[in-house]
Formats: structure tokens, sequence, C-alpha cells
């Protein structure tokens, strides 16, 4: 496993194996549904719709799922983007996508390079 | 003694984690299977279901808050309803560990609230540490459960090996007087039965009655220290001969006083009574103390009837037997001591049930 690679597309790959008790098993396992999982798909779609309810469930299920997988930059922009629609400031929370999208792409790359 | 251990309860081993994100249920089932047999649910609901199907097995419950269908609250407001969050540790493991979350977590009984994303470490002590605790308590609940059977079941021996003494005492005595057990088992019967069934009995719980009538055994104890040649003469006493006759009441009474394990016994302060009483009469004429009506004791007012009637029916070394309808007869003509016209009244009422007694 590249860690470096994955430290660089902001994933900590270290604390990720701590919090999976260092089953590299378990890990390519759960990286890998992370590749199948299509709320990021949701959520670019219901923030280009303007569906309220529905892009914040979108944004919390990411951050959730970004912070059990250690995936550090992704976690803390999904963590401001919920605050951010938690306020009503929609606004504020679609103007993060082009960042969110940029760094999801690059940890996606780096996630299929390593894990296949 | 080891079937008893085999009834104590088995403690539980399986945990039960309910989250509706498959990753989530992954990361802790990694860091649980090694200690507890994992079962998972998806929601709300379905962890509701398992739950209730069997809470007995469960030995802690992780709980999410957000999910579908049914949210981790409410899933914990119904365990809390039904008191299960006292008998089951349950957890909330969750992002959302904001500050009106956790009171109402803690309010309805969890044991924790863990934050999300878990540090394994860190969850897997706080949740160890309580499921031990909650074992250890159950653990300790089943020795002292089973201490409480052992200890009842002694106490139970030692009544009954009581009974036996008394029992085997009074009957000494009455083999001395050339008569079977039989006189004092069945004043002990006729004593029992008017308590139970009649309205003599009124106010006396089942365990009064119970060392009533095991006191009614012992009425008698006190002919031991009267001399053969008066205790067996088949003739009438002379006046000196029932003057010595008479004090087998006193004579009973400071017997029973003498026996230090008697005096434990629920039964010592009827059976004093009774020994000292069982000759007096309504009238007031009877011995030693010359009591007159009320002031006779219920029980000892049953004993002497009995006692009487009992004489009158059997054969002994002074007179044969008589028929009962005769025994009942001379009762109520005052040929045989004055009673409680009341008593008399229960006794005439019971007889034909108590006349059973001698059909065995």
């Amino acid at each position: 496993m590249d860690k470096e690679r994955l430290k660089a597309a902001g994933i900590d790959a270290d604390g990720a194996l701590e919090r999976l008790m260092g089953s590299e098993a378990l890990m390519a396992r759960l990286f890998r549904k992370f590749l199948e999982d299509g709320t990021f798909a949701a959520l670019l779609e219901s923030v280009n719709a303007g569906e309220k309810e529905e892009a914040l469930k979108a944004s919390h299920t990411l951050k959730g799922m970004c912070g059990n997988l250690s995936m550090d930059r992704l976690y803390r922009l999904f963590t401001a983007q919920v605050d951010l629609m938690r306020s009503e400031d929609w606004d504020g929370a679609a103007a993060m996508m082009p960042q969110i999208s940029a760094a999801y792409e690059e940890a996606v790359s780096a996630i299929r390079d390593c894990f296949g | 003694m080891e079937n008893r251990k085999d009834e104590a309860r088995a403690l539980p081993r399986t945990m039960l984690i309910v989250d509706d994100d498959i990753i989530n249920r992954s990361i802790l089932e990694n860091i649980f299977s090694r200690y507890y047999r994992i079962e998972e649910a998806e929601d709300g609901s379905e962890g509701l279901e398992k739950i209730l199907s069997n809470p007995d097995r469960l030995c802690a419950v992780l709980l999410d808050v957000v999910m579908p269908r049914m949210d981790g609250i409410q899933v914990l407001r119904r365990l809390h309803e039904t008191g299960l969050t006292d008998r089951v540790p349950v957890f909330l493991i969750t992002a959302e560990a904001s500050d009106s979350v956790m009171r109402e977590g803690y309010q309805l009984g969890v044991m924790d609230v863990i934050g999300k994303p878990v540090i394994p470490y860190v969850v897997l002590r706080r949740v160890q540490s309580v499921v031990e605790l909650f074992g250890a308590r159950e653990r300790l609940s089943n020795v002292v459960e089973l201490q409480q059977s052992e200890i009842l079941e002694k106490a139970r021996r030692i009544v009954e090996l009581n009974q036996g003494m008394i029992e085997a005492l009074a009957a000494a005595i009455e083999f001395r007087n050339g008569e079977s057990g039989e006189h004092v088992r069945r004043i002990h019967d006729i004593t029992g039965y008017m308590l139970k069934n009649t309205e003599m009995g009124e106010g006396f719980g089942p365990d009064d009655v119970d060392n009533i009538a095991l006191a009614a055994i012992m009425h008698d104890v006190g002919k031991i220290a009267i001399p053969d040649a008066i205790l067996n003469k088949p003739g009438k006493l002379t006046a000196e001969e029932f003057e010595i006759m008479k004090t087998h009441t006193v004579q009973g009474e400071r017997l029973l006083g003498t026996i230090p394990q008697l005096r434990e016994s629920e039964a010592y302060f009827y059976a004093c009574d009774i020994a000292r009483h069982h000759h007096e009469r309504w009238d007031g004429r009877g011995y030693p103390d010359g009591l007159k009506g009320d002031e006779i004791p219920v029980w000892s007012q049953i004993v002497s009837l009995a006692d009487v009637y009992d004489a009158l029916t059997s054969k002994r070394v002074y007179k044969n037997a008589f028929s009962p309808q005769r025994a009942l007869e001379m009762i109520q003509n005052g040929e045989c001591g004055v009673f409680n016209p009341r008593l008399l009244d229960s006794f005439m009422k019971a007889e034909p049930e108590i006349r059973k007694l001698y059909e065995k």
C-alpha cells in the first residue's frame, strides 16, 4: 500500500489502519466500497437542483464516511459544508462544491491506484 | 449443589450493532468480534425487533442516532419504557454528540455516548468496562440467590428437626403412661382442625395455628414428674394422690422452661401456657390457677376440650372407651368439666370431621 500516495490525496492511511485494528484486508474492502458509493453523485445533483434536505443528508453521510476512513481533507470540507447548510447558508454551501469535487477526484484516483 | 450452579443464568455474550451505514457497522464489528458474538441491524425498527425478541441474550447494544424508519432516540425511548436499559447496557455511537442528544440519551438510560468516527481503544474500553460491570452484577445476584435458597432450605430442615424432637419427647412420656403416641397426635390434629375450621381460630394466621398445634403435643409432659403408682393406678385416686396428680400442669411448664432449644421456638410460649392451663374450667373451678371464663386463653381451652374428648373415646387404665355419641352427651351435660358455650358449639359442628381421625 502506497501510504505516501494516499497522504498526498488527503488520506491518513495509518489513522485508517488503526481504526480498522490493523486489518489491511478490511481496509481494502472498505475503500473499494467507497469507490462504489453513489452518495457524492447524489450530492451534486441535489445541490444543482436546489433540493436542500437531500443535499444536507448527502453531505452529512459523506462526512461520516470520510471520517471513518480517515480521509481527513474531505472530512474537514464536508464538516464545513454541513455547518453552512445547517445555518441556512445555501449559497455558501453550493460555493464549496468546486473545491470539494477537486478533492474528491484526487482521493478517488489515489484509492483506485492503491486498492484497485 | 452442582445442579443449582447449572441453573444459574448463563451470562449473555451477544452484541447488537444498529446503524444504517455499512462501513460503520463493519468498523465496530471488526473491533468487537474478538470478544462477543455480533448481530447487526440496519435501522431502528429492525434493531428494536432484534432486541425485544430475546433481550437476555444481549450483553450490549451499540446504537446510532440518525437512521431511517426509526432513529436511535426513538428506539431508546421504547427500551426505557420497558425497563430494558437497566438490564442491557446501551451505547449511543453517533456523530451527533450534541448537548441535547446527550442529555436525552442519558436520561433514557444509555451507559455512554461515544463520538464518531470512533477511536478503537476508546470505544473498546468504554464498552467493555460497562459490560463487565453488568456481568459482575449478574454473577453476584446469582450467587446471592443461590445462597438465599440454600439458607431457606437449611432453615426448613431445622424446623423439621425441632418438631421431630418435640414429638419424640411427648411420645416417650405417653409410653410411660401406658399409652401410644396416638393420643398426642390426635390432640395435635384436633387442635389444628378447630383453629383452621371453626370461629375459635379467628385471628390466628397459619404459622400461629402450626405453633399452637405443635405446642398442644406437650400438654402432659409434666406427667413425667408423677410417680408411677399414681399415674397408672387403675382405681380412683385419693385426695392426696389427686393433689399430686394435679401438679403435672405446673411441672410441665417448669420442665419446658429447662429446655434451652425449646425456649427459642415460637411454639414455646403456647406450650408453657397449655401445659399449665389445660385443666382450668370455664366456671373457675379448675386448676392450678382457677382461671375463669375468658381468662383462660383460647388455645388452652381447645386443648382442654380435645383432651377430654380423646380420653372419653379411648380406652384408659381406669376405664373403657365410650362411643363418640356418649362422649358428646357427657361433655354437653357437664359431666366432664365446664366449657365455653361458644367452644362447645364449634366443637359440636366440627365433631363429625374430628371423629374421622379415629377411624384411621
